[in-house]
């Protein structure tokens, strides 16, 4: 995929998305939450990002893919209005980021290294982070006890920032990032150094804000985004290489994978599938990928995965083949390895 | 912002020693200065209250070229205009050890990006400025308040003397504390690393000094300027005009040095 496909509308955008923090400000609705066009970010000589161009939907949770030194953390970071774009503009809710005066209580941003004052207690700091996101002084220590609740992190609200471990103080960021129900949540890195158990809270949390705000998600973890995004874009040597639904990244939506246990084969029947475009077949790793046409092919009718799916393994069953495995599309991680070097 | 840096400097252990070593300070200062003052009204022909006057009234007509000014100081308590020249002196000092980390310390550790993202940087930049004045502020007022104590307890001058002289010389050292902690706000915000903001702070104080020592030294006024100590005889001085040109130089110096930071700050990344 080319760069000039990340500035492509995506299929079936909704016409408008109203996201619900919206109100409280008044704005117009807004489309396209977040627009970057042809930014590039120089430091000296060296050359971080390179001419990215995004749209992020109002509304949608958008990953931030790429390996180390891809880019990620700078575009995140000119987003959030910690850097100023070399060439290119930014437009956060139809702002430049450093609008502060316009986007004070509509962004939340976790940097993935700024670390908190440490001699602040917690409760101290998302109090002075709650008063100057602009929460009704009213509502201010209700605001920062509840997000801090959201992270389970109520019984911190007198501990030092100094003193919390690596998992406690990430919590502590994602809670000032979520602070005053911002309809913007830019978030670096949201899981990294976290235990599993931690870390899939942090991503229940960004579950649960799916619709409420437009997220965007700067990780490495590809299974996490996988699993919470709606679209992202691949970034690498600070170009865009790939962006779209997480759908079109993956190609769920035009292969299958099959792992078969030693045992028949029989993939000349699967070949035979009115809907199979092509079939591949890697005898040593016995991984077995099929290509269908989503029109369905000679059956005329459209298919979608979960019904070549059937066909394929009702054929594999009917000639005696034992299944070990089930995936749809590539998974992101093959599709970044693909793409990225 | 200036009210969470005036309370995270009196919870540092860097403030609380600050305060602490000013508080002996200023006491052992005024005990030494009342003891000197002792010795040379030991030894002076005519060591009544009224001789003693006339004679300090005298010595600071002299030093300020102004009998209007050396008339008034003369009536202020001998120990608090010593201890006033030396606060305005060591003063900087505080200053330096105080602010230098006040913003370089959010940069290192890109602490800062917390507050930028909801402030304007100028807002922040004042903010940081503000707060180290007033932290500056509060620890010379509890100071000058022991040596008013002390003054008093001892009988150096009346109590009302004391407390309105005393105050009215804490006041004066506001404005050049107020020039000093914008320019060590503004060297803070030009380094991300606080050593080299400690050591760049110190480099540019020393530096001010030796053009104020230049300018007295080749008659060149206007380098004096530059030190915003140059000013404390202006302040100090009786006529309105003087004190009042002494109050816009610091008030000018203070908003060039905000004004410089919170423009860099601004254009630059974080």
């Amino acid at each position: 995929m080319t760069p000039e496909l990340a500035t492509k509308p995506e299929p079936n955008a909704d016409p408008v998305f109203l996201v619900e923090g919206a109100k409280k400000s008044a704005k117009k609705p807004i489309e396209i939450a977040i627009r970057l066009t042809k930014v590039t970010k120089r430091f000296g000589a060296k050359t971080a990002v390179e001419g990215v161009s995004l749209k992020i939907r109002a509304g949608s949770v958008y990953g931030l893919i790429g390996p180390n030194g891809a880019g990620k953390t700078t575009t995140f970071s000119m987003m959030a209005g910690f850097l100023k774009p070399t060439e290119g503009a930014i437009e956060i809710l139809g702002y430049p980021p450093d609008r502060v005066d316009e986007l004070r209580s509509r962004i939340g941003v976790l940097p993935q290294d700024a670390l908190l004052p440490g001699a602040d207690k917690v409760g101290e700091f998302l109090l002075h982070m709650a008063r100057l996101q602009g929460v009704a002084p009213s509502g201010v220590e209700a605001s920062a006890r509840e997000v801090l609740e959201e992270v389970e992190g109520r019984d911190w609200w007198n501990v030092k920032c100094g003193a919390l471990s690596h998992g406690m103080a990430k919590r502590v960021q994602l809670a000032q990032a979520l602070i005053g129900d911002p309809e913007v949540v830019l978030l670096d890195e949201p899981t990294a150094g976290l235990d599993p158990r931690v870390a899939y809270e942090v991503r229940q949390i960004i579950k649960s804000r799916k619709g409420r705000c437009t997220l965007v998600v700067s990780s490495h973890n590809l299974a996490e985004l996988e699993e919470v995004c709606d679209s992202a874009c691949i970034l690498d040597r600070g170009r865009v290489v790939a962006s779209g639904s997480m759908t079109e990244l993956t190609a769920s939506s035009e292969e299958i994978r099959i792992k078969l246990s030693p045992g028949p084969a029989p993939i000349a029947f699967v070949r035979e599938l009115p809907m199979v475009k092509r079939v591949e077949w890697d005898e040593e790793r016995r991984d077995l990928v099929v290509y269908f046409d989503r029109s369905g092919g000679s059956v005329g009718t459209s298919v979608d995965a979960e019904h070549v799916i059937g066909a394929v393994l009702w054929v594999l069953l009917q000639n005696q083949a034992r299944i070990s495995a089930v995936s749809k599309g590539r998974g992101l991680e093959q599709r970044v390895m693909e793409l990225t070097d | 912002m200036a009210q969470r840096e005036l309370r995270k400097s009196f919870r540092s252990a860097k403030g609380v020693v600050l305060l602490f070593l000013s508080l002996l300070g200023g006491t052992a200062a005024t005990l030494i200065l009342a003891w000197i003052q002792q010795q040379v009204r030991d030894r002076l022909p005519d060591p009544s209250p009224e001789g003693m006057q006339a004679a300090r009234e005298v010595a600071l007509t002299a030093a300020f070229g102004d009998p209007m000014t050396g008339h008034s100081l003369a009536l202020a308590p001998e120990v608090l205009l010593a201890v006033f020249f030396i606060t305005v002196s060591l003063t900087p000092l505080l200053i330096s050890l105080l602010g230098f980390d006040s913003v370089a310390g959010d940069l290192q550790h890109k602490t800062v990006r917390y507050w930028t993202l909801r402030t304007r940087r100028a807002s922040y930049m004042v903010g940081k400025w503000l707060g180290v004045w007033a932290t500056v502020s509060a620890i010379t007022l509890t100071m000058h308040a022991v040596i008013w104590v002390v003054c008093i307890v001892r009988g150096e001058a009346p109590a009302a003397t004391t407390l309105s002289w005393g105050a009215r010389l804490w006041l004066i050292t506001l404005p050049m504390s107020a020039a000093w902690c914008a320019l060590t706000t503004f060297v803070s915000s030009l380094f991300k690393t606080p050593i080299v903001a400690l050591l760049a702070t110190f480099a540019s104080f020393f530096g001010l000094w030796v053009v104020y020592l230049l300018g007295l030294r080749y008659d060149i006024t206007a380098l004096t300027y530059a030190y915003p100590n140059t000013f404390d005889r202006f302040l100090i001085h009786a006529r309105a005009d003087r004190w009042m040109t002494g109050l816009g130089a610091c008030a000018l110096m203070t908003a060039l040095y905000v004004g410089a930071s919170s423009l860099i700050f601004t254009k630059r990344d974080v």
